[in-house]
């Protein structure tokens, strides 16, 4: 096993109780000391009573998952022992609040260390209330890893300053009774040091929304829903700096349709959604496609079918951002981790507008929801490029055709508005100058010669994106000869490499393949790609592998061997270590 | 090509080149030179107006006027249209489609533009049918009427939507009729003119699969509100007239001035979206940074 230190941590209670401020605190004080973080959070639905808790790793080293067995945790509720202690490793810490867990919890495990609290014994001082609790055994607990408590004392001072000092006062006091209380009793010998490095401590969806900043997006609309509300949140409080209209409409097909209009307009334009909303924009969709407007649509998955797990995680939309009725061309991106999600997002922007088509962004309720650190984002690495697109065309030019057929499929678009060149855009089939070729002279001869000509002109476009090395190829890591391939695509990157790197360490030879573009697919040299690989195994957060059949569908490559989970969870590097044992996988 | 000039705007300029695959004596002619004349007689070059339509023979109207169109979706013109006018708000937007397009499938988001008011028009051109799709029952097909999806008669009853589009909180609401173009005209102009979210249900006969609502049937029925003083700044008055059960208004039946969406936007809207430079500035890289650290 490698060297690098790092401790797993559980903070658990009532939705209500504090979890994710606490989260917060622990979190950015590990951010800005230069420790790695990455925390997964589990919830329910409902705002306040649900069970709810936070988990996160944090390393000196980059943490590629949120780990498995706690060392230390905090547990806010009565619900919490019974859920919590059993998955605790062995000798953990356990720190809890006495007021809700009166029990003895060395009968549910002895093998563990029992802190209870008492706020009120503690904290017997003007202005506080109970429910700071949290705080009380946040400073326990960043005392107990051998953080720099300092740092957390900082942190309260910005984030409650608007509040008048008292409020910071009586937090900084709290949270040194809880500091103060563990070095008298406790002895845990953690101790993390970070490099020193401020990182940002933030979610998929706050990168999402930040790329899609930085990408130039002007018009952003989305009908709440879990998980992709955060970017329509993000955006929302960035939109008077930023200077775009953020707009929430009455439902998904007014989202996707406004977007679409803005796009047409000649702004960058996008929006977010779930499955259950994706499906309600399918037609809009093909409606982008069939228009030639730039347009980014974020599906974040979450457990489907229908409704299906509100909360939890799946991979299990591409059948549906691959559907729509007729063939258009589009792209689909699956970001891998939090710090792609933002590049993808500014990619996709400039995608969009270069084919002038729908580019799907398939992120997950995983990405977009957990928190991590990452290096603050190189803004020079994005460039706005906007393809043939031009507010107006130059004196002396030919009339004007919107759909002129042209060899890469792509026509020149002028911005509605231009003086002297008006055309109108059908979403029925029509001809180079956007007439309708559908009702009076449908099945005429030259209605025919029309549609032969457009309908490849616009599918053209994904054979250009090909050619133009605008697709990514599916990238390897680890050695090229490994015995065995793990393959995946999106966010399960860093579980898979996790995954990999400890199968390595017991000896295995394995490396990993990972799709983050996934559409169009170039089926001569992804044959060559899979041809070069030993034995493949599918990784897919799904249960149908649908990653697998579009493969197939689009290579005729067929993958035989997976590794699924599909009951709400994301997956863990051990997860897949013991999927490829309990197969005897890494020995076929 | 036609010449950029200062000359007068003329109805000429929006003559389009397609002839309108309309049935002969379809009302939607009578919609289209209507707007045509509208818009030249208010002076606004053509290259500035940008019309938006859904699904359905009135939805073809785009195709048959030299502006800029766009033809969309079943139901879908108006999000389109929105979107469209927050991100080039120098363009006059104007929407339109059928009774179908706009109080059947979309009208949740016909009630949502109205509570909104962004500055754009909306002409219903209503004929109580589905034209496009030969004849099926809308909803302001009248209670017991034969279509051909109701032989038997229909068994709902049909929409008001002038007094939908009151309640809903529209700030310019009118109806007219294409047989009447000489009302109709001021009444687009009017609308054009409003500051927000201004609506015409227009009565526009489907000569076709409708043999009840008939020219005769509306110049029969209909009268002008303005012809017996109507107080159009009066809801309560608007909605009187919309209720009527005898006879059929036509004209502007409310107007109210209210702040139009755009004003909420001032700081973002100070001119056009498509006229921003794109990319950000140092300091707010930073400062987005700067909210994770
Ligand atoms: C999603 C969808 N559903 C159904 C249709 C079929 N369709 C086309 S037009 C129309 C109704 C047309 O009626 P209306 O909007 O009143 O327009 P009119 O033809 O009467 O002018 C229907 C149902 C469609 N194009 N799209
Ligand atoms: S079917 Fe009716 S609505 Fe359609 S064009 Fe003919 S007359 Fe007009
Ligand atoms: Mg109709």
């Amino acid at each position: 096993m490698s060297e690098k230190k790092n401790v797993i941590v559980r903070i658990a209670g009532a939705a209500g109780d504090g979890i994710a401020s606490t989260g917060e605190l622990f979190g950015k004080t590990c951010s800005r000391m230069g420790l790695h973080v990455m925390a997964y959070n589990a919830y329910q639905s409902a705002i306040r009573g649900g069970h709810v808790w936070l988990q996160l790793n944090v390393g000196e080293e980059k943490t590629r998952c949120h780990g498995e067995q706690p060392d230390v945790a905090l547990l806010l509720n009565k619900t919490s022992p019974e859920v919590h202690i059993p998955d605790m490793k062995s000798g953990g810490i356990v720190f809890y609040d006495i007021s809700k867990i009166k029990e003895d919890l060395s009968v549910i495990r002895d093998d563990l260390q029992y802190y209870g609290l008492d706020f009120k014994e503690l904290c017997d001082f003007p202005g506080v209330s109970p429910v700071m609790v949290n705080v009380l055994l946040a400073g326990a607990l960043i005392q107990t890893v051998g953080l720099d408590t300092g740092v957390s004392l900082e942190f309260f001072k910005e984030k409650f300053t608007k509040k008048g000092d008292e409020i910071v006062e009586v937090n900084q006091k709290v949270f040194n009774a809880g500091v103060a209380w563990a070095k008298a009793n406790t002895k845990s010998g953690l101790s993390l040091k970070g490099d020193g490095k401020k990182r940002m401590f933030m979610t998929g969806n706050d990168a999402i929304g930040m790329g899609l900043l930085a990408g130039g997006l002007k018009s952003y609309a989305a009908y709440p829903m879990s998980p992709a509300t955060g970017i329509l949140h993000y955006l929302s409080t960035q939109a008077k700096k930023a200077k775009i209209i953020v707009k929430q409409t009455e439902d998904e097909l007014a989202a996707a349709n406004f977007a679409i209009g803005a796009g047409h307009a000649g702004v960058r334009a996008a929006t977010a959604t779930s499955g259950g909303g994706y499906c309600l924009m399918v037609e809009a969709v093909g409606l982008a496609g069939m228009l030639e407007i730039p347009v980014v649509l974020i599906n974040v998955q979450r457990g489907g079918p229908s409704t299906g797990l509100p909360t939890k995680q799946e991979q299990a939309d591409i059948k549906l951002v691959m559907g729509g009725n007729g063939d258009f061309p589009r792209i689909v991106i699956a970001p891998k981790d939090v710090e792609d999600a933002f590049f993808q997002s500014a990619r996709a922007l400039n995608l969009a507008e270069k084919y002038q088509c729908p580019v799907i962004i398939l992120s997950d309720l995983f990405l977009s929801e957990h928190y991590q650190t990452v290096d603050p984002f190189d803004f020079s690495k994005i460039s706005i490029e906007r393809g043939k697109f031009m507010k107006e065309l130059p004196a002396g030019a030919a009339r004007y055709k919107r759909y002129e057929v042209t060899e890469d499929g792509i026509s020149p678009r002028l911005m509605p508005g231009a003086a002297g060149h008006m055309y109108c855009s059908g979403s029925d089939e029509h001809d180079e100058n956007g007439e309708l070729i559908s009702d009076i002279l449908a099945g005429l001869p030259r209605a025919i010669d029309v549609r032969m000509k457009m309908h490849p002109k616009r599918m053209r476009k994904e054979e250009t994106m090909l050619k133009e090395n605008d697709i990514n190829l599916p990238e390897i890591v680890g050695p090229k000869d490994a015995k065995l391939t793990l393959l995946g695509w999106g966010s399960t990157f860093d579980y898979i490499e996790e995954a990999c790197e400890t199968l390595r360490a017991d000896g295995l030879s394995v490396n990993h393949l990972h799709f983050t573009d996934l559409y169009p697919m170039d089926r001569e040299k992804l044959v060559e790609v899979f041809n070069s690989c030993n034995e493949i195994v599918a990784v897919e957060n799904n249960m149908s592998n649908q990653m697998s059949k579009l493969i197939l569908a689009e290579t005729g490559f067929e993958l035989k061997r997976f590794i699924n989970r599909f009951d709400g969870e994301p997956f863990t590097g051990e997860y897949i270590v013991n999927a490829v044992k309990e197969k005897e996988l890494a020995h076929a | 090509m036609p010449e950029i000039t200062d000359k007068p705007v003329t109805i000429a300029d929006y003559k389009g080149d397609v002839h309108p695959d309309w049935c002969p004596g379809c009302g939607d002619f009578g919609v289209l030179s209507v707007l045509q004349r509208a818009l030249a007689e208010m002076g606004i070059p053509a290259n500035e107006v940008m019309i938006v339509s859904g699904i359905g023979c009135s939805s073809n109207l785009p195709g048959f006027i030299n502006t800029y169109g766009l033809h969309t979706l079943h139901g879908r013109s108006l999000p389109i249209a929105q979107g469209f006018k927050l991100a080039n708000h120098a363009m006059n937007v104007v929407a339109c489609g059928g009774d179908g397009d706009g109080y059947g499938i979309g009208v949740g988001h016909f009630i949502h533009a109205m509570r909104r008011n962004i500055d754009m028009t909306y002409v219903v051109m209503n004929n109580s049918i589905y034209g496009l799709t030969t004849g099926q029952t809308s909803p302001t097909s009248g209670l017991n009427m034969k279509t051909k999806s109701t032989p038997f008669g229909n068994p709902e009853m049909p929409l008001n939507p002038i007094a939908l589009a009151l309640s809903a909180g529209c700030s310019f609401v009118a109806r007219g009729f294409s047989g009447n173009p000489k009302q109709l005209v001021e009444i687009y102009k009017a609308a054009v003119k409003h500051k927000g979210f201004a609506y015409i249900d227009t009565f526009s006969p489907c000569v076709t699969f409708n043999k009840v609502n008939t020219a005769q049937f509306y110049r029969d029925n209909t009268y002008e509100i303005e012809g017996e003083n109507h107080d159009k700044t009066s809801k309560a008055a608007a909605l009187e007239r919309a209720l009527e059960t005898d006879r059929i208004g036509t004209g502007i039946f409310y107007v109210q001035e209210r702040s139009q969406y755009e004003e909420f936007e001032k700081e973002v809207l100070e001119k056009p979206l498509v006229q921003h430079e794109l990319g950000l500035s140092k300091d707010l890289q930073h400062k987005l940074i700067e909210q994770f650290v």
